[in-house]
């Protein structure tokens, strides 16, 4: 037995490797590259030719410059404002949906839709909508007496556009992972609270909440992780302005480095948004190990 | 929970229709936008009833190579969705059978692989291709993919993995039976389920990508999402273009919602929600 153990080792190991190897060249590496990048200068005319090495000075300039720490207030802006709609709004569609009704099925499948578009289609309908003369959304906002919003072309505005698609394709996503979670709770808690003769709300906050608590920090540290990550809807929808109302991290990097050609200023911009995200990353993991049945 | 009595059934029903205007009204305008014609895309009241055409798929094909960037789009997906499908399964067989106190932590770090912003590697990825010559190729894009693609097949497979019982892997050891074959005719039938939500998941981020696509590829290896983005312009003329190519996109994510609407959850939460 003991020869088979170290000879499935062995295949475990090759069954393991290439999966390790692709993902060090395509992730570590690159990232590596990143933090090579930071400490480097670009010369334009030159541009893919090594260059000098600047020591410290792109980390000052991105921190210096007041506009890193502008995009980082946006970034958790836009954080603070999508997750907590996205909560309430998915969280209270997930109660509806798992109601013993006929037809949820359905309504769930249909309401999963916008989660599953691509980002980029979802900032160019939103566009649409968003047209200040033209756009359905202002007219839609008319019949109900509302004087025109200038969505895109105000910086007062302009986040909140940025926010509503955001919240738009991925409210059902906290739907789903709270349905998903409601319907694998133990019934036994709802009978006695019942019994005792609580009322729904009383029911929900006492007994539902704190079994879903787990699955919901694990939801909303994955929403976190992609508020990092959210471009595409920026980039067609205000390519970060108007100004820098709606420069998140990613847009200030993309700037940097395609825009000003600065690369080494946007790499280490990368490098310092890398080590928030790893934070994020290690208290996800850290709520994935606290909810002990994984919801289910 | 007990059965909603019919006045709260009606508030229910209510307040789900609500939802699923808001949630669907931007797809319904997708579908019937690229149908109307241009005169009356933009009418007040917004035209309902129109006699569709199909001008602007026309024009999207006839403008553009369009039917050879969907092949892009297919060709990267599905490379991507192969390769990752093959390497990340067989390294989650190996985190699932492997009992070391530091494979929890390998798990954990494959994850995290995809959850970094992609801006943040799209230089290096930028100047690595073109070095290397791969600027431009749906290689490129289907190794850049797999980055992202791997970390989400070994994490839901690990999980279908962890469910078969070793009982039977035991039982097929004793008849004779090495590990690769007992893999290939115990397990991977049994987890055969996971492989095809692995193999969606992948087919359906690679499609819908457009940030790679847009800063790795250029007028050989471009893909659909980038194709449509490149008509926008404030010219008018060009939204029906657009909305037709954006409901050719999203056909295969709305198949898929309806195709496998059990596995979603798991498979979105990376296992959060099972």
């Amino acid at each position: 037995m003991s020869a088979t153990r170290i000879r499935n080792r062995k295949i475990f190991a090759i069954f393991l490797l290439p999966a390790m190897l692709v993902l060090f060249l395509t992730t570590l590496y690159p990232m590596l590259y990143a933090g090579y990048l930071s400490f480097r200068s670009y010369d334009l005319a030159k541009l893919f030719v090594p260059r000098v090495f600047v020591g410290w000075s792109n980390y000052q300039q991105v921190l210096g410059g007041g506009e890193f720490l502008h995009a980082l207030k946006i970034t958790f802006q836009l954080m603070a404002i999508t997750l907590s709609v996205q909560l309430v709004v998915g969280v209270s569609l997930a109660l509806l949906v798992t109601s013993r009704l006929p037809g949820m099925g359905l309504i769930r499948s249909l309401l999963l839709i916008p989660m599953m578009i691509s980002p980029v289609i979802v900032g160019l309908v939103w566009l649409f909508l968003y047209f200040p003369e033209l756009g359905y959304l202002n007219y839609a906002l008319s019949l109900l007496g509302i004087n025109p919003i200038p969505w895109i072309t105000s910086p007062d505005w302009s986040l909140w556009a940025i926010a509503i698609a955001d919240i738009w394709q991925w409210t059902p996503f906290i739907m789903m992972g709270t349905a998903a979670a409601l319907t694998s709770l133990s019934p036994e808690p709802y009978e006695a609270a019942r019994i005792d003769g609580n009322s729904a709300w009383q029911v929900f906050w006492h007994v539902s909440l704190p079994q879903l608590k787990p699955v919901l920090v694990s939801l909303l540290f994955l929403r976190a992780i992609d508020a990092f990550k959210i471009y595409e809807i920026i980039f067609v929808l205000t390519k970060g302005g108007p100004g820098d109302s709606t420069e998140v991290l990613s847009l200030y990097i993309y700037r940097q480095s395609f825009t000003f050609w600065q690369m080494g200023v946007g790499a280490a911009a990368s490098f310092l948004s890398l080590a928030i995200i790893i934070v994020l990353i290690t208290l996800f993991f850290k709520s994935l190990h606290r909810a002990p049945a994984h919801g289910g | 929970m007990n059965k909603p009595s019919t006045r709260q059934a009606f508030l229910i029903y209510a307040l789900l229709g609500a939802a699923l205007l808001v949630f669907l009204a931007p797809v319904y305008l997708i579908v019937s936008s690229s149908l109307k014609p241009t005169p009356i895309m933009f009418l007040r009241p917004p035209a309902f009833v129109f006699e569709p055409t199909l001008a602007h798929y026309q024009d999207l094909f006839a403008l553009r190579p369009f039917g050879k960037f969907i092949m892009n789009s297919l060709i990267v997906s599905l490379g991507s969705t192969a390769f990752s499908v093959f390497f990340g399964s067989i390294a989650a067989y190996a985190i699932s059978r492997i009992r070391h106190k530091r494979m929890n932590d390998i798990a954990f770090w494959i994850l995290s692989m995809r959850m970094f912003p992609p801006i943040t590697v799209v230089v290096p990825y930028y100047i690595i291709f073109k070095t290397i010559g791969l600027l431009d190729t749906p290689l490129a894009l289907i190794l850049v993919y797999s980055t992202a693609n791997i970390p989400l097949t070994v994490w839901l497979m690990k999980g279908f993995f962890d469910e078969v019982p070793l009982a039977l892997e035991e039982a097929a050891a004793v008849d004779g039976h090495g590990a690769v074959s007992i893999f290939r005719r115990v397990t991977l039938p049994l987890a055969a389920p996971g492989l095809a939500v692995s193999a969606v998941f992948c087919f359906i981020f690679s499609w819908n990508e457009f940030l790679f696509a847009f800063m790795l590829t250029g007028s050989e290896a471009q893909t659909a999402t980038v194709a449509v983005m490149s008509f926008w312009s404030s010219d008018a003329l060009q939204w029906g273009r657009i909305m037709a190519g954006s409901f050719v996109i999203l056909i295969p994510g709305v198949v898929f919602v309806f195709a496998c609407q059990r596995w979603l959850a798991r498979g979105l939460t990376m296992g959060a929600v099972k």
